[in-house]
């Protein structure tokens, strides 16, 4: 799956989960940008991601991520 | 004396290994469950008294049809249990399924007012009853999010068995209840496995509830040791929820 078509698919994702249609995202973005991305957000934002992309992850794949673009790549490794 | 089981949710985890605790020889178990019966094709093997339902409890009619059944082919339930649920989906308010939720008043609590219905008056001529409901440690203090649909259907649940302890103490018979935390058994097949992970390291014993930390409690609750015990719902937690 490609770059682009990740990112596209979690931006749709961080929309539908804090309810806003106009929420940019870019790799640099993290919990602190987006006030309601708490742990149990967090999770439900990896929740929706297994289901898109067909993955499962470990709490040991996703403590170290900082920010959006760790999770792009995760993902990207995942369904390469 | 023999005991009557009538177990709705029979074949889940906990209704499967709740008989294999509590049955004697001269028991009957009248065990309801849903689609997949393996579990009790394998019981019945060992325990002719076994006689399984296969019904689905989203159906009013079918809930019906398995009460009248029961009602005309078997002794009086001695023991109620009531376990069964949809399973737990996760899911923001917005896209709550009414639809669904509404099967899944069926399954938990219809069934369980009907059941109670047909029985509840019965044992109370006969001075003996002892019933339990499964509950969730999600009522315990503040819920998890997106679990609406689960954690109302279980408070209706729970003020079901608070009001029939009410109403049926007078006549010996028990209602009861136990709340275990998160518990790692097949139901939680459509809940992420992140979920599961999280719940385990943040409960204070290192881990989730297993069937055999709630079976037994089960089991005490519906004991003759815990006929003084009416309308109280038991919390098995490990300490993640007080």
């Amino acid at each position: 799956m490609d770059k682009q078509t990740i990112f596209d698919a979690v931006q749709t994702i961080f929309r539908d989960n804090f309810d806003d249609d106009t929420l940019e995202i870019t790799r640099e973005t993290c919990a602190d940008d987006i006030e309601d991305w708490d742990s149990l957000e967090q999770i439900n934002l990896l929740s929706a991601m297994e289901k898109k992309f067909g993955i499962k992850f470990q709490l040991a794949d996703v403590r170290g991520l900082a920010n959006v673009g760790d999770l792009l790549d995760l993902i990207e490794r995942m369904t390469a | 004396m023999a005991n009557v089981y009538l177990i709705t949710g029979a074949s889940s985890d906990v209704g499967i290994a709740f008989i294999r605790r509590v049955i004697q020889p001269d028991d009957i178990v009248i065990a309801q469950g849903a689609g997949d019966l393996s579990g009790l094709a394998e019981l019945c093997k060992s325990y002719p008294n076994i006689h399984t339902y296969d019904v689905d409890l989203s159906d009013a009619a079918a809930t019906d049809l398995f009460i009248q059944d029961v009602a005309q082919n078997y002794p009086l339930p001695t023991h109620i249990v009531h376990l069964p649920a949809l399973r737990v989906i996760n899911t923001k308010f917005k896209n709550f399924d009414e639809q669904r939720f509404l099967l899944d008043l069926n399954v938990q609590i219809f069934s369980a007012v009907k059941i109670c219905k047909a029985f509840l008056p019965k044992m109370a001529k006969a001075h003996f009853g002892k019933v339990l409901f499964m509950l969730t440690s999600y009522l315990l203090g503040v819920p998890p999010k997106n679990t609406a649909a689960y954690v109302m259907a279980k408070s209706t649940l729970q003020g079901l068995a608070k009001s029939l302890a009410a109403d049926y103490a007078s006549f010996g018979i028990t209602v009861n209840c136990v709340m275990p935390s998160m518990m790692e058994t097949k139901f939680l097949t459509d809940t992420s496995d992140l979920i599961v992970q999280a719940s385990a390291e943040a409960n204070p014993m290192g881990r989730n509830a297993r069937v055999e930390d709630v079976v037994p409690a089960m089991a005490f609750l519906l004991s003759d040791a815990a006929s003084f015990i009416t309308g109280v719902t038991l919390p098995i937690t490990g300490g993640s929820a007080l």
